[in-house]
């Protein structure tokens, strides 16, 4: 028997948990079932979407390799495959649909295509990436000051990072440009990095769970991650990653979420109504970290 | 005497690779291990950071915040970027910590935690190695 978990239509972080209660739903209590994530009505995808489809095929993949149907939308298949999202697919789904032979886009707004993350070479081949492709696109069109573009550089880094030193599993990384008029009316940049590894309560359980007692869990440990800056290593200099990008994006008024296990955090700027802390969310592997910056200034007409 | 140490340089030794950028923990462990090898403890060293691209947090606490908590009596870094000063100088106020920076027109400034820094200029120039200018600032008097 195959258990479907439907890919929204809109697939971006707001449409996550809607995904991630199918993927629960379709996940409890299945021994060994098959599933199917069928994506053929996807009109678009952000990239936390697109790399949070690919944790998922991960966290399924233990018996048989579950199975993807493309969206049925050419144009949406193929800004798919330009967005780099097929060849990290083809070895984790058994894909049905017709993919295009197009190579990940190196130009034009996807700034880092979708690309794996397992070790620290990997963050040094993004982390150059991103200096020689960003720093135009940062400063003119969202009117970032030029030397902003080295810290945008570290806020990747150590998002990238996070899952080498934290999840125990691989996991990928997207940078796209975009305009976004549903929120601002503005370009922003958006990096999205997601794992299927052991998330934020798992990693922090040893050295935090005692300190927050009945509270602990995942809407804790994430609040002690990203609030209180804490790390499960004893060594006094880490934990430093998280209070980084905090600091950079609150300097360009950006924002950051991190939804792990059952839980999402969200350091919310002026131009967003999100919710700092939501529990209670579906429970879906890993971890998924959003970090958006805004164009600087007022909105576009 | 004052060591020497030129960062790009001990990179490119140290990790596998041609890298230009100091981040995550094992190029910053691997940096410093490189460093600490060449360095006598409880000296004092200038830090040439340039040609180094991006430095992000892990690099600044592994390398920078470690050699001057556990190695160096002051570190001195030259050839340092606006971006690398961001992400050099929480670390160091994480840990009570403070490093001197060379501008490039030569002065010297502190940066850190405020009660290391206010003794690391008059050690400098205690040791002769500084001086201060016609202008009042402080600068080296020969590195």
């Amino acid at each position: 028997m195959t258990r479907l978990v439907e890919v929204p239509s809109q697939f971006d972080d707001r449409s996550f948990d809607q995904f991630a209660a199918a993927y629960a739903q379709a996940t409890s209590g299945a021994g060994g079932e098959r599933l199917l994530f069928d994506a053929h009505a996807a009109e678009w995808a952000s990239p936390y979407g697109l790399v949070g489809l690919l944790a998922a095929g991960e966290a399924a993949g233990g018996g048989e390799r579950p199975l993807l149907t493309v969206p049925s939308s050419a144009e949406v298949v193929s800004y798919w495959a330009r967005a780099g999202f097929f060849r990290e697919a083809a070895n984790l789904f058994e894909i049905h649909g017709k993919v295009p032979k197009t190579k990940p886009a190196t130009e034009s707004e996807v700034l880092l295509p979708v690309t794996p993350v397992r070790a620290a070479e990997d963050v040094h081949a993004v982390v150059s990436t991103i200096q020689q492709r960003a720093s135009a696109i940062l400063a003119k069109e969202l009117g970032l000051d030029p030397k902003a573009t080295m810290g945008f550089a570290m806020a990747l880094s150590e998002a990238c990072q996070n899952i080498v030193e934290h999840a125990g599993a691989g996991g990928w990384v997207a940078v796209q440009a975009y305009n976004w008029r549903r929120k601002l009316a503005r370009r922003v940049v958006v990096i999205a990095v997601a794992d299927a590894g052991v998330g934020f309560r798992h990693s922090l359980e040893p050295s935090q769970a005692k300190r927050f007692g009945d509270r602990w869990g995942d809407a804790a440990a994430l609040e002690a991650a990203l609030i209180q800056g804490t790390s499960r290593f004893r060594d006094p200099g880490r934990g430093q990653g998280l209070a980084g990008i905090r600091r950079y994006l609150a300097r360009w008024e950006g924002k950051v979420a991190i939804r792990s296990g059952t839980a999402r955090i969200a350091i919310v700027p002026k131009w967003d109504d999100d919710v700092p802390l939501r529990d209670g969310l579906p429970a879906f592997p890993g971890s998924q970290v959003l970090l958006i910056i805004p164009e600087q200034g007022s909105p576009r007409a | 005497m004052i060591q020497h140490i030129k960062v790009h340089d001990v990179l490119q030794q140290s990790v596998a690779g041609f890298y230009t950028d100091l981040v995550t923990r094992p190029t910053g462990r691997a940096v410093r291990e490189s460093i600490e090898r060449a360095l006598p403890a409880g000296t004092i060293a200038v830090m040439d950071f340039t040609g180094v691209g991006c430095l992000d947090y892990s690099c600044a606490d592994e390398i920078v915040a470690k050699l001057v908590r556990e190695k160096v009596r002051v570190l001195l870094l030259r050839g340092t970027s606006d971006a690398h000063r961001d992400a050099i100088e929480p670390v160091l106020l994480g840990h009570g910590l403070a490093v001197v920076c060379e501008h490039p027109d030569g002065t010297l400034h502190v940066i850190g935690a405020r009660e290391p820094a206010a003794t690391l200029l008059d050690e400098l120039v205690a040791q002769h190695v500084a001086a201060r200018t016609p202008g009042g600032a402080i600068a080296l008097t020969a590195a």
